[in-house]
């Protein structure tokens, strides 16, 4: 039961994909956090299986709120969304099982503080083992040969005792990481965790998603603060602002190709300054 | 506004025949008492001494189960409390049980369960234990809603059962809050014990009520400075108990948590 074995058959590029196939789609969703304002305003999009997906933009653009509604956190109050062709909602039995394979990274990492570094881990195992084991924490040989192996790909090896609350801030994202590789996901939805790092940790942190990608066909969702890890990495960059997506990009390698263009406040000119700073 | 406080304390005073010529008076009587006691002390014996050792040792017994009894059931009843774990439907009715728990002071519940098994120890614990149950609960809910919702939210979202986020993320983030609930609330509750003795329930609070009567106010004095004493050597363990573990590990400074 390893990811290997699995995974070959796992298309992970995505011009194989059919155009029609997206691990999350969304149809004119739109979303509040209350009734007197909308956060979230007709976004479509399809992510296909196997992609990394960057969703960039302003402070405050809805970022964050978009990543909630793929997790069932928040539900839209109109369009459809489907994710792993489940309607995501954490009340919804069925999505309910395909949650234990979707990897949440939020953006302040949701970390059990006062919990080892094993412990925070093995949450992302919970779900496949049996309740009186888990609540004994008796972990079965297979969870840790497979934390061990993981933290020893996120180099955290030797630190599984330490408290969460002890570690350094790249620590700690390689924790929150480690935490949903441990949940042998499908989907990975992270919210800005190489922001606020050193160039050369956060490449670190985005090469580990990258093999994890190849390796499994892992889809990937993330958010990021600066648009070059985004175009470094990602296949597609969306870019929100107040809400709404207002361009969609294809990366492929040599150049980037805009792919979906609605007309936000931003004008082109503003684009390229975003996209010619980011190549700086 | 202030004003109004204080012709508020001399009316309520008067009402109830609070005089401060009264007190006054009363000094001297006060003076003619510790004299009565110091000669009283100094006729302790070792029976009365052995007395009270074994009085206060109960009295701690007492608190101790009462505290470790009211405790351990109160944290189930406080998950049910909490508005972050519970459904309405189920917090509503358990906050309104646990008030009723916290309405009656612990000697009324001593007095109540006196009825129910007869006077004595069993009664007083009986009673701490009604007592810590409703007192303890809603500090135990009121740390476990201030528990971050961001560990909660990306563990719930990975699947887990209600059980395993209580265990993997409830129980440790306000461990060092819950800790510090156990240790105020055993100090409380030997000091609430204390005076159980007064009706009936057990304890050291029997002799001193006992002496009183008696008008062997020296006695009842003497036992008094046990209580005082155990109290100061209780309140001083704790204080370093919550240093330990406890204040350090809310600074995030080391400190293993069990
Ligand atoms: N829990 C909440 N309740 C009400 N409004 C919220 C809540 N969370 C976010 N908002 C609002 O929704 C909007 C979008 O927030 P969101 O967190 O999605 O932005 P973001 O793009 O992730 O920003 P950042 O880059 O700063 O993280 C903001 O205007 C914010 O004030
Ligand atoms: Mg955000």
């Amino acid at each position: 039961m390893s990811y290997h074995a699995s995974i070959q058959s796992e298309t992970h590029d995505i011009d194989k994909a059919e155009p029609d196939s997206c691990i999350i789609c969304m149809e004119d969703v739109w979303a509040s956090y209350d009734a007197r304002s909308t956060t979230i305003r007709e976004i479509n999009m399809r992510v296909s299986a196997g992609s990394n997906y960057a969703i960039v933009g302003k402070s405050g653009s809805g970022k964050s709120t978009l990543l909630k509604i793929m997790n069932g956190l928040m539900i839209p109050n109109r369009g459809t969304i489907m994710v792993d062709s489940h309607r995501p909602d954490q009340h919804n039995r069925r999505f309910q099982s395909a949650m234990a394979r979707i990897g949440y990274i939020p953006q302040s990492l949701g970390l059990v503080r006062n919990s080892s570094v094993l412990d925070n881990v093995m949450i992302g195992a919970l779900p496949r083992m049996g309740a009186l084991q888990s609540l004994l924490k008796r972990y079965s040989e297979e969870d840790m040969a497979e934390a061990r192996r993981i933290l020893e790909m996120v180099g955290l090896s030797g630190k599984e005792s330490r408290k969460a609350y002890m570690l350094s801030g790249g620590e700690k994202r390689r924790v929150a990481i480690a935490r949903a590789f441990m949940q042998n996901p499908r989907i990975l939805l992270a919210d800005e965790i190489v922001s606020e790092l050193d160039s050369v940790t956060s490449r670190d942190i985005m090469d580990l998603v990258a093999v994890m990608q190849r390796d499994t066909g892992l889809t990937a969702i993330m958010i990021h603060h600066d648009m070059s890890l985004a175009l470094e990495y990602a296949d597609r960059v969306a870019v929100m602002q107040e809400g709404r997506k207002i361009m969609e990009m294809g990366i492929d390698h040599d150049h980037v190709h805009i792919l979906d263009f609605q007309s936000g406040n931003l004008t082109t000119q503003e684009i390229l300054e975003m996209y010619d700073d980011s190549q700086k | 506004m202030i004003g109004a406080v204080v012709a508020l304390v001399i009316a309520a005073s008067w009402h109830i025949e609070a005089s401060p010529v009264e007190f006054a008076e009363g000094l001297p009587r006060l003076w003619q008492l510790i004299e009565e006691v110091m000669v009283e002390l100094t006729t302790v014996t070792d029976n009365m001494a052995y007395n009270a050792v074994w009085a206060m040792l109960e009295t701690i017994q007492m608190a101790f189960i009462g505290t470790m009894v009211g405790y351990a059931l109160a944290l189930p009843m406080s998950l049910l409390a909490s508005r972050n774990l519970a459904s309405r439907w189920v917090y509503v009715p358990m906050r309104g049980l646990l008030a009723m728990a916290r309405t009656l002071p612990s000697i009324m519940w001593a007095l109540l369960f006196i009825i129910m098994v007869g006077p004595g120890p069993f009664a007083g614990i009986l009673a701490i234990t009604m007592y810590t149950l409703g007192f303890v609960a809603k500090l135990q809910y009121e740390s476990i809603e201030a528990v971050d919702a961001d560990p909660m939210d990306s563990a719930s979202s990975i699947g887990l059962s209600r059980l395993q986020l209580i265990r993997f993320v409830v129980i440790p983030e306000s461990a060092s809050h819950l800790l510090g609930h156990l240790l105020y609330m055993f100090d409380y509750n030997v000091r609430q014990t204390s005076i159980l003795g007064l009706v009936g329930a057990g304890g050291i609070g029997f002799y001193i009520i006992t002496y009183t009567k008696y008008l062997q106010y020296g006695k009842a004095v003497f036992f008094m400075l046990v209580v005082l004493a155990t109290v100061l050597v209780i309140d001083w363990i704790s204080v370093k108990l919550r240093d330990r573990y406890v204040v350090k590990s809310q600074r995030g400074v080391a400190a293993d948590m069990p």
